[in-house]
C-alpha cells in the first residue's frame, strides 16, 4: 500500500445531491433518507452518527456502491454509482472499496492470511503476490504473528484487525466501516479507531464510518449527524454532537472509576 | 483454479457433512452401475454359451411340445449342417436331492460331440460315452455340486418317463458353469421298450452346428420349410436367441429395476440439494460479505456449484471403483463357487463407467444449481438486510 500525504483541500472523494431512499417493510413505505447532500473530502476520516433507523447505515450503504438512491446522485471516486448495473457495482466495490463489518464476518474455514487474500482474488495478481499483499496488510494492522491463525484462535479485536486488513488489502481510495466497534470491548474498541485513523494518516485512505460509538468523535475529522432520515444542519447537529460528547464524558468517567 | 483454495476450504467445512452427503451420492452410484451392468451381463452370459454356428430346432407350438425323432435325419441332409443331434428331456431327479435339481437330456451320443465341439470333451470320454450304454457326461458344476467323479454310478427317476435309470459317469464337460448331463438316448428307448411301450420316437430340440456362420440363415429357412404343413412345424432360431428368450423374463426385471435406481437416485439429488441448501443457509452472513467485496453473481454461482459438483464427481468416482471391484470380486468368487455361476458375467464395462460418472455430475449440478442461483442472485443490500 503506498503511503499518502492527507490533505484537506482535496477535491472531494465523494459527493451526495439530494439522495432519497425508500423501502417498502410490508404495508410500510419507510422513508430512509430525505433529500441527504453531503461532500467529503479526499483523505478524511468522517463517521455517520444517529439513532437507530436514522438512515446512516443506508447512507453508508449508498457511498460504498452496496445499494443505489431512488432520487439523487452519488458519485465516489468520480463516478456516478446511480448509472451502475449490481455486476458493474461489484466491481466496483472491488476496486475502490474495502468494507469492514461490525462482526467481522471472515471465513472460518480460511486463515487470517487467506482471508485476507480473498478480495485479490478478483484481482489478476498470482498466487505469490496475492500472498506477499496479504502479509503486508497484516502486518499494517499488527497481526504479523498470526498470518496462519484461523478465526477462532483470535480474539475479537484481532478478528476484526484481519477484517480491516481484508479491507485494505487491495488499496482501496476508500475505507467503509459498519459500526466496526460495536462487538469490542472499551480497549479493543478505541485501538480500531486508532487504527483507523492511522490509515488516514500514513497513507491518506479516506475512511467513512457508522458508529453509535461516542469515542469515535475523539478521533474522526468530521461528524455527520442524522435523525429519520434526515442529515441534520446547523444548531440540530451541534445539540446532536454535544449530546454525544457528553455520552463520551460520562462513559469515559464510568470507564476511569471503573479502572 | 485460484477459487480452488475457497472451495476445498469450504468442503472441509462440515467434515461430516460432506461424508455423509458424499456417501449418499457414492452409493447411489455403485447401485446404478451394478444395475447398469446387468444387461451387457445378460449379453455377456448369452455370449459365454452360446455360439453364433448353433441352432436350435424346436416345435412351433413350443418346446414342451415334441417332433418326430425321423426329422432328426431330415435335418442332417440339409445343406450347409455339419451336425445335428435331438436332445429329449428326461428330467431326471437325482435320488438324494428328490427333485430336478440339473437340465438332464437323452441325446445321440454319436452326434452329441460334433455338435458341441467348444465344450472341449475329452475325445477317449465321447468314446466311452458312445461305448457304454448307460454312459453319461455331466457339466462340472454338477459334478463338483454332488461330488461325482468319472467312473461313479448315478441313479436318477425320470419326471417325464415311467422309469428309473442307473448311470455310470464317463466324460465331463470342462466348464465351471456346466449344469448339463447327457444320457444315451438308445438306453432311454430300450428302458421304454422293455416296459411294452413303444420306444423313444420323439425329440425335444435338434441342435444343429452349421458348417459356417454365413449359412445359419439359410439353415434355418430350409428347416422351417420342411416342416410346414406337417404335424410337427419347426421353429428355427439361433442358439442365443433361444436363450435369450430364457433371460427375456429376467430383463423385463431388470427394466424395473433399473426405473426404480432411476427414482433412488433422484431421491438422492433432492437429499443432495438439501444439504446444499443448508450449505448456502449457514453461510448467509459469509456470501453477504464477499459479495459486498466485490464477488459478483458469476464468482458466487460458480464457486457454491463448483462445491456441490466436486463432493459429488469425487463420491461418483469412489462409487464407480466401488462397484468395478464388487464386480471383480464377484467375478473372482463365481470361480470359486458355481452357485454364483452367471454373477461373475457381470463387468463393469467403460460406457458403465462413464454412464456412472455423468450420474455423479448430474447429481452434482441439480443439487447445487438451484441454491448457488438463489444464493447469487439476490442483490448484495438484501442478503446484507437479510443476515446483519
Amino acid at each position: 500500500m503506498d503511503a499518502k500525504p492527507s490533505s484537506d483541500d482535496r477535491a472531494p472523494l465523494i459527493v451526495i445531491q439530494h439522495v432519497s431512499r425508500r423501502y417498502v417493510r410490508g404495508v410500510d413505505d419507510i422513508h430512509a433518507l430525505e433529500k441527504v447532500s453531503l461532500s467529503i473530502p479526499t483523505g478524511h476520516f468522517v463517521a455517520f452518527m444517529g439513532p437507530s433507523g436514522s438512515g446512516k447505515s443506508t447512507l453508508l450503504n449508498l457511498v460504498s456502491g452496496i445499494d443505489r438512491p431512488d432520487e439523487g446522485d452519488v458519485f465516489v471516486v468520480g463516478q456516478r454509482l446511480n448509472d451502475l448495473s449490481e455486476d458493474e457495482l461489484a466491481q466496483w466495490r472491488a476496486r475502490h472499496v474495502g468494507l469492514i463489518f461490525q462482526f467481522f464476518n471472515l471465513i472460518p474455514v480460511l486463515s487470517a492470511r487467506d482471508n485476507v487474500a480473498l478480495p485479490l482474488l478478483l484481482t489478476h495478481l498470482d498466487k505469490a503476490e496475492r500472498r506477499r499483499r496479504a502479509e503486508t496488510a497484516l502486518r499494517i494492522v499488527g497481526l504479523e504473528e498470526r498470518f496462519d491463525h484461523y478465526p477462532r484462535t483470535l480474539s475479537g479485536g484481532e478478528q476484526q484487525r484481519v477484517a480491516i486488513a481484508r479491507a485494505i488489502v487491495t488499496d482501496p481510495d476508500l475505507i467503509v466501516a459498519d459500526e466496526p466497534t460495536g462487538d469490542l470491548d472499551a480497549r479493543n474498541a478505541e485501538a480500531i479507531l486508532a487504527l483507523l485513523r492511522q490509515l488516514k494518516h500514513d497513507f491518506g485512505k479516506t475512511v467513512v464510518m457508522v458508529t453509535h460509538d461516542p469515542r469515535a468523535l475523539r478521533f474522526v475529522d468530521d461528524a455527520y449527524h442524522l435523525d429519520k432520515g434526515i442529515l441534520l444542519e446547523g444548531e440540530e447537529a451541534e445539540r446532536a454532537a454535544e449530546a454525544i460528547r457528553m455520552a463520551a464524558g460520562t462513559h469515559a468517567a464510568g470507564a476511569h472509576v471503573a479502572s | 483454479m485460484k477459487y480452488a483454495g475457497l472451495i476445498l476450504a469450504n468442503l472441509r467445512r462440515n467434515k461430516l457433512r460432506s461424508t455423509l452427503t458424499g456417501g449418499a451420492i457414492m452409493l447411489a452410484v455403485v447401485l446404478v452401475c451394478l444395475l447398469l451392468t446387468m444387461p451387457a451381463g445378460l449379453d455377456a452370459l448369452l455370449n459365454t454359451i452360446a455360439s453364433n454356428t448353433r441352432i436350435s430346432v424346436h416345435n412351433k407350438a413350443g418346446i414342451v411340445y415334441a417332433m418326430p425323432y425321423a426329422f432328426t435325419r431330415k435335418v442332417r441332409q440339409v445343406d450347409g449342417v455339419a451336425a445335428a443331434v435331438a436332445m429329449t428331456w428326461f428330467g431326471g431327479a437325482y435320488e438324494e436331492a428328490g427333485r430336478v435339481t440339473f437340465p438332464n437330456f437323452a441325446v445321440e451320443v454319436e452326434h452329441v460331440g460334433a455338435v458341441y465341439p467348444d465344450y472341449n470333451i475329452a475325445p477317449e470320454q465321447l468314446a466311452d460315452f458312445q461305448r457304454y450304454r448307460d454312459g453319461a457326461i455331466v457339466g462340472r458344476q454338477t459334478m463338483k455340486k454332488y461330488g461325482w467323479k468319472i467312473g461313479d454310478r448315478v441313479t436318477l427317476r425320470s419326471t417325464v418317463w415311467p422309469v428309473k435309470l442307473d448311470f455310470r459317469v464317463v466324460g465331463e464337460i470342462p466348464n465351471e458353469r456346466a449344469p448339463h448331463f447327457w444320457m444315451n438316448r438308445e438306453y432311454l428307448d430300450e428302458a421304454l421298450k422293455a416296459q411294452g411301450r413303444p420306444g423313444l420316437g420323439i425329440a425335444g430340440i435338434i441342435w444343429v452346428r452349421a458348417s459356417d456362420p454365413e449359412k445359419v440363415n439359410a439353415i434355418m429357412r430350409t428347416i422351417d420349410d420342411m416342416s410346414r404343413n406337417s404335424e410337427a412345424e419347426t421353429a428355427c432360431e439361433t442358439e442365443k436367441s433361444f436363450f435369450s428368450n430364457f433371460f427375456g423374463s429376467l430383463k423385463g426385471f431388470v427394466t424395473i429395476v433399473l426405473i426404480v435406481t432411476g427414482l433412488v437416485a433422484l431421491c438422492i439429488v433432492f437429499i443432495a440439494a438439501n444439504t446444499a441448501s443448508m450449505g448456502v443457509r449457514e453461510r448467509g452472513p459469509e456470501l453477504a460479505v464477499l459479495k459486498a467485496i466485490g464477488f459478483g453473481r458469476r464468482v458466487i454461482f460458480s464457486t457454491l456449484l463448483a462445491e456441490a459438483m466436486i463432493l459429488s464427481s469425487l463420491a461418483g468416482l469412489t462409487g464407480v471403483f466401488v462397484a468395478i471391484g464388487c464386480t471383480r470380486a464377484l467375478h473372482t468368487f463365481s470361480g470359486w463357487n458355481p452357485s454364483l455361476g452367471p454373477l461373475g458375467s457381470f463387468i463393469v464395462t467403460a460406457p458403465v463407467i462413464v454412464q456412472g460418472v455423468f450420474l455423479s455430475l448430474f447429481v452434482g449440478m441439480l443439487s447445487g444449481v438451484v441454491p448457488s442461483f438463489g444464493a447469487a442472485r439476490k442483490p448484495v443490500v438484501q442478503t446484507l438486510h437479510e443476515v446483519f
